[in-house]
């Protein structure tokens, strides 16, 4: 036997996103099912278009999706939390720009235990003052915490500047933003957009005719409407710049670059996917083999693609020994210009391509990776086969492509510069 | 219900395989028995610093990410107290390079000056990131400082200082991996889209070769029962007060660890938990509030957590947890509490046996404390937990000298 000789690799071959089951509800909303795996689980997620871009006023979006489990109907908050606890699920409300969401995961025999909390919540959730008042309270207590972590405030820093600080996808939150929430403004922003045209469902797990006949039962029963008006985004005349915040006594120093870019259904979105994978999306990328493996001055640095509905952009980011700032810019800035200067050679193209086709294969490992999936597209108003278009750009785009675009978006002047320390 | 076949190796090595064809994917696990437990005191962090030196390239393969990459491959390893496990997930079909790759670095690793001068440097910055520059990065340092004197957990994993880890040398690096990555100490664990025969075979034909070694035999020193409380103060620059309160409980095999895991469950696990529900919802005198366990292989440690509110001073927010204890320690858990946490562990380990990379590593672990069939076993003996043992292990966990306190005290605003 030779150990110096690979086994041989075998290509991942027609990976296709599987097309969710479309139902209407008796209420007309939506459910895209995913219906594969064997454990007998759920996962049930509600998409409301209640996010930042429909806000009146900053936060309204956050805070009123916060405050919906805590007392709704005939259940106070205690009786949710409980009911929800004994019978094995969990209700969570990640954080998104666009939407407002509930995710709930339960067993499928317990589905219809607690399916009623959900429907009391979007019919007549209480949204009690002291809650509010309580949950700003505790989020004052985690921003003062946030303020304290560079990397959090690089972040916050640069996507206010890219954005501007009064646009939903640029604003922060500050003490005096908490202290203009009103309940008004929690039961107002609910009764436009809580509504059942203006939301979709998606399901997946195991999924029998019966959860969704039970479904309809419940959430299809619910019957609120609204006038959604639609968003346009607000023009945004930002130029790039560079700012250094101190912050006196730490060890190491958040370092931000980056810069405005574009949604999903933008025609060089698959391609800067692909570039930003081979800049810093993956171990083996640029960043990661020069300034970790080669020079040891961070844990982490990385390269991204932050996706909104209406926008996007693109940063690196990483955290580094105070002794090691100057340098880490300079090296970022060089691994730019090579990718804007020389193809990348064959080797790493091979790399990259592989790389990134076990991971969309990854994508679409179990029910709830897929359902995942097809949220995403969905809620970020992308087609079904933008998953085959990504598949196929990482197959195909060529070094001389990922060039033109590096030329494109990476040139130095269009670069936002953050670093806290 | 996780099924699997177990093999042994001639040279020592166990192999589990688990059959999943649910899944396009294939986990492929190596556990070594090594952890931060078996460092010398001068000479901590370094199971998790050899950790990374795994990855610097092996005899016969200079890189070990690049190949798992070309085969659509992710990989990664952690290191805790008890066990440092490396980890593959890659598509069924390119199974054989996690076996390639995995069985050259146990074959013999390449010992590389530049590699190991590097890797100081990036486990040095790991450190501050998740240590030095957080605030209360230093919580766990001062919580296992406080609670064990002699067991080697009083440091953590990352180690206990960052001078520990520049110090290490290449020396130190050949005699640790000859004495513990060897295949007699360690669990390869196959999860995922592949027939048990065929792992098998990739097993004996990539590992077989691999000579035993002789490994050091374990002198870990028993941690002496604590008999009175020990607290320690913190003026920190932290945005705001916190405490933690950590007593010491059974090890992760002992048939009290249910039930103490089902406490920590009551008190902080989920949206109606003890210490959630009434502290910080109901009476809110707490804007964050926690209850965990470390459950270690060797006896560990229950932690609670909290941040008070506004006004609420540390000692108020001490004498409220300590109440809460209190209630535990006196009177019976309700039978349908007792119930919802029985449900709340059933539903979690039905959602855990969704990811073939969870099934792999859960098996592995159970496979290091003396069996992997007690995977199956777990439900079972949370099931017989009755409320009377939660009185008991309550009475036996919360008493005042079985707890060390660490409070973190905030600078105060100054008055204009």
């Amino acid at each position: 036997m030779n150990r110096k000789l690979a086994p041989p690799i075998h290509a991942i071959t027609n990976l296709r996103l599987p097309r969710p089951v479309i139902h209407t509800l008796d209420n007309g909303v939506t459910v895209y099912e995913t219906s594969m795996g064997t454990q007998d689980v759920v996962r049930l997620e509600i998409v409301f278009y209640a996010g930042r871009p429909q806000e009146h006023k900053h936060l309204v979006s956050r805070s009123t999706l916060g405050l919906l489990r805590e007392g709704a109907g005939p259940y106070s908050a205690a009786e949710i939390a409980e009911i929800l606890d004994y019978y094995g699920s969990s209700l969570s409300t990640p954080f998104n720009m666009d939407s407002a969401n509930l995710v709930l995961y339960a067993l499928s025999h317990q589905l219809d235990k607690v399916l009623p909390l959900l429907v009391a919540m979007l019919e007549t959730p209480a949204f009690p003052a002291e809650e509010l008042d309580a949950f700003i309270q505790r989020n004052l207590k985690l921003l003062a915490e946030d303020l304290s972590k560079p990397d959090v405030v690089a972040y916050r820093q640069i996507t206010e500047l890219i954005f501007g600080p009064t646009h939903p996808y640029g604003y922060n939150s500050w003490p005096e933003t908490y202290a203009q929430l009103h309940r008004d403004d929690l039961v107002h922003h609910f009764n436009t957009l809580y509504t059942c045209d203006n939301c979709e469902i998606f399901i997946s797990g195991k999924i029998t005719p019966e959860i969704i006949a039970l479904l309809n039962r419940t959430i299809g029963a619910w019957n609120r409407r609204g006038k959604v008006t639609p968003f346009v985004p607000p023009p945004i005349h930002t130029r790039p710049e560079k700012q250094w915040l101190t912050k006196p006594n730490g060890v190491q120093s958040a370092i931000r670059i980056g810069r405005r870019l574009f949604d999903r259904r933008h025609p060089d979105y698959c391609g800067m996917f692909v570039l930003s994978t081979m800049l810093g999306g993956y171990f083996g990328s640029r960043l990661m083999a020069n300034i970790r493996e080669e020079k040891g001055y961070t844990y982490n640095i990385y390269s991204t693609l932050d996706t909104m509905r209406y926008d996007g952009c693109f940063y690196i980011g990483t955290e580094v020994g105070n002794e090691f700032v100057k340098d880490t810019v300079q090296q970022i800035y060089k691994e730019i210009e090579l990718l804007r200067t020389q193809p990348a050679d064959v080797e790493e193209m091979e790399m990259v391509r592989s790389y990134l086709m076990g991971s969309l294969l990854t994508m679409l490992d179990g029910p709830f990776n897929v359902g995942e999936v097809v949220r995403t597209m969905v809620a970020e108003d992308a087609p079904f086969h933008f998953f085959e278009d990504l598949v196929a750009t990482v197959e195909t785009i060529s070094a001389q492509q990922l060039q033109e675009l590096a030329n494109r978006y990476l040139q130095p002047d269009d670069l936002w510069e953050v670093i806290v320390g | 219900m996780i099924t699997f076949q177990r093999y042994i190796l001639d040279n020592g090595l166990k192999v589990l395989v688990h059959e999943d064809d649910s899944t396009p994917m294939v986990a492929v696990n190596v556990l070594y028995d090594v952890g931060s437990r078996d460092e010398a005191p001068d000479k901590t962090g370094f199971a998790h610093l050899f950790e990374h030196l795994m990855f610097g390239g092996s005899a016969n393969i200079p890189d070990f990410d690049d190949p798992i990459q070309l085969a659509g491959g992710e990989n990664n390893a952690f290191t805790n107290t008890d066990l440092t496990s490396f980890y593959n997930v890659l598509p069924a079909q390119n199974i054989e390079t996690a076996f390639w790759l995995e069985s050259d670095r146990m074959l013999k690793l390449r010992f590389n000056k530049k590699v190991l001068g590097v890797q100081r440097k990036v486990v040095v910055e790991e450190f501050k990131e998740t240590c030095l520059n957080q605030p209360y990065g230093d919580a766990w340092h001062h919580i296992s400082d406080l609670a064990y004197k002699t067991h080697p957990y009083r440091w953590p994993t990352i180690g206990l200082e960052p001078s520990h880890i520049e110090q290490a040398t290449l020396d130190d690096v050949k005699q640790f991996y000859y004495a513990y990555y060897r295949p007699n100490n360690a669990i390869l664990v196959i999860a995922g889209n592949v027939k048990s025969e065929e792992a098998v075979r990739l097993a004996e034909k990539w590992f077989g070769s691999i000579p035993t070694g002789q490994i050091p035999t374990r002198h870990i020193p028993v941690e002496p029962p604590q008999t009175e409380q020990r607290r320690r103060v913190l003026h920190a620059d932290v945005p705001s007060d916190a405490l933690y309160l950590a007593f010491h409980m059974a090890p992760r095999l002992a048939p009290e660890f249910y039930a103490s895991d089902l406490i920590t469950d009551a008190l902080g696990n989920g949206p109606s938990a003890r210490l959630f529900r009434r502290l910080l919802k109901e009476q809110k005198l707490f804007a964050h509030i926690d209850c965990y366990l470390s459950a270690t292989h060797d006896p560990g440690l229950l932690i609670i957590e909290g941040k008070p509110s506004e006004g609420v001073s540390l000692e108020q927010a001490e004498a409220l947890i300590w109440q809460e204890l209190e209630q535990l320690r006196t009177t019976p858990l309700p039978e349908v509490e007792l119930q919802k946490l029985k449900n709340k562990v059933e539903s979690s380990l039905v959602f855990s046996e969704l990811s073939a990379l969870n099934k792999a590593i859960n098996l592995a672990t159970f496979e290091l404390l003396g069996d992997a069939a007690l995977i199956n076993e777990e439900v079972r003996f949370y099931q017989n937990v009755t409320t009377e043992d939660m009185h008991q292990v309550a009475a036996r966990l919360f008493r005042p000298e079985n707890c060390s306190v660490l409070h973190y005290v905030a600078p105060r605003p100054a008055l204009n």
